[in-house]
């Protein structure tokens, strides 16, 4: 198996980054992120008032949600090296991020949707915008399995030399832990645990970004590792 | 040789307690699945009561009801923190195509299914229903329309079912490594026909052919369950009998040094 391609995928992390950081830069209309409770008047009158930095947003989370993909597909192939006795957390792995990716690019089109014609009537407006935070909030569910089950194909290496360090096991637990609150924005309008709440906005931002970081340089190194001899597993 | 180190090994043999179990990770994932499967009933029977499915010919007063009571958005919680779990179900059915003799066309074709299937068969309908319990105050018709979209999508999301279990009959009978029985290859296309039936659910409105119908809800449902828990017996009963030097950790001994 080749270093060199995963290599240059891994590559497109910090590029998630750069634009993530770009899109704050250039729209900065988003923070605070928009209340929940918020009428859909309210709702239909702030994307007219925010359409241009909506409508920025929408294409670079488009871009940001697609350069993630190779990352999770690093993090994939190395579980498959990893000694358990099946691609069992591997193959629930992948099927984790195509869902997640999948909620995660719908959210983004219902805003996109609710801002290429603002002028429709604020139901339906509201109801894009509802729909994209359900979307939004989605991906934190699958993330917690995806963490899971990357923990627990670590904590079952049995290689004398383990694929991944089993500190990672243990922050991909705590991540996972920290993701929770997230999904219960659906179940509150206002609080810490509300769609734009310190719990379930904040937190599982930042939780993110430090957990994308922080796997991105152990990947270097896991990737690195002498493995030609190996073969492809898949 | 490898005879001489397993049995010096106490640890290798029946002694190993189940904690030390080479397929740990299969059984893990495994045992997911009727805690999977509890928890999805949960959500959308006794939380929801989205199942046995409502009329689609509901009076609207009885739609909007239905759409605003507040534990659709327990039940949609629940289903988010719980979705990744489809997945691990899945990747039982993936580990054991992946040991048959066929082609992994099959196999990345059952995984693309997979993904949608919990996308469109799952998520979405749920979300349909709890976007209308999350805003009091949507139109009727907005209402009217997510419930459908909701019934539909739920009940009448076909083609990622066909297809995954088209990859998995398939793959069952043309495997030469019996992997899993062959007369599972063929229930399991008897299955797959039946998927057929909720085309209709698109159509009509009532009568048997309705998302509510009989053909199109309870024939389905009758039959699909006893495969479903029938599929999962004879997984795990391939996960049993995997022969333990056929294990991907099985090269790998305690105290052995590699390059």
């Amino acid at each position: 198996m080749s270093t060199r391609g995963q290599l240059l995928l891994l590559w497109t992390t910090p590029v998630a980054g750069v634009l993530f950081l770009a899109a704050y830069l250039m729209f900065p209309g988003f923070s605070p992120p928009m209340s929940p409770t918020m009428t859909p008047e309210e709702v239909a009158a702030f994307l007219q008032a925010n359409l241009t930095a909506t409508r920025g947003v929408v294409i670079f989370v488009n871009l940001i949600g697609a350069s993630l993909v190779p990352f999770f597909a690093c993090i994939a192939v190395q579980m498959l090296r990893v000694g358990n006795s099946s691609p069992v957390f591997a193959y629930s792995y992948i099927i984790c991020v195509g869902i997640g990716l999948t909620a995660f690019i719908l959210a983004d089109y219902c805003w996109g949707v609710a801002a290429y014609r603002p002028d429709r009537d604020p139901q339906l407006v509201s109801l894009l915008n509802d729909m994209a935070w359900f979307f939004f909030i989605a991906p934190a569910g699958l993330v917690v399995v995806q963490n899971l089950c990357l923990a627990g194909s670590i904590y079952l290496d049995a290689r004398p030399k383990p694929v991944f360090p089993r500190w990672v096991a243990h922050f991909n637990v705590a991540t996972a832990v920290l993701m929770i609150p997230g999904a219960f924005a659906i179940l509150h309008k206002a609080g810490p645990l509300a769609w734009d709440g310190s719990l379930s906005f904040s937190l599982r931002l930042a939780t993110f970004a430090v957990y994308v970081a922080v796997m991105f340089f152990v990947l270097l190194r896991v990737v690195q590792q002498p493995v030609e001899s190996e073969g492809v597993l898949l | 040789m490898s005879e001489s180190i397993l049995a010096a090994n106490p640890a290798t043999r029946e002694g190993r307690p189940w904690y030390r179990n080479r397929k740990l990770d299969q059984y893990i994932c495994f045992w997911s699945v009727p805690f999977f499967y509890n928890l999805f009933g949960l959500v959308f029977v006794p939380l929801s009561w989205m199942m046995p499915p409502r009329s689609p010919t509901s009076d609207i007063a009885d739609v909007i009801a239905f759409m605003q009571s507040p534990n659709l958005l327990i039940a949609c919680t629940i289903l988010t923190l719980a979705i990744g779990l489809s997945a691990v179900g899945n990747a039982c059915y993936m580990v054991q195509m992946r040991r048959m003799s066929v082609s992994p066309v099959f196999l990345f074709a059952f995984m693309a299914g997979a993904i949608v299937g919990a996308v469109v068969g799952a998520l979405f309908p749920m979300f349909c229903f709890g976007l209308g319990a999350f805003r009091s105050g949507y139109d009727p018709e907005i209402l009217q329309m997510m419930y459908d979209f909701g019934y539909l999508s739920f009940i009448g999301s076909l083609g990622c079912f066909v297809l995954n279990w088209g990859m998995l009959g398939l793959a069952i009978l043309l495997d030469k490594n019996n992997i899993l029985p062959k007369w599972l290859g063929y229930y399991v296309i008897w299955q797959l026909m039946t998927e057929f039936f909720v085309a209709t659910v698109w159509i009509a409105h009532d009568g048997p052919f309705a998302w509510d119908g009989l053909l199109a809800f309870w024939f389905n449902m009758v039959i699909y369950v006893p495969w479903q828990i029938i599929v999962y017996v004879c997984i795990f009963r391939a996960i049993r009998n995997q022969p333990e030097n056929e294990l991907r950790n099985a090269r790998f001994k305690p105290g052995a040094t590699y390059a």
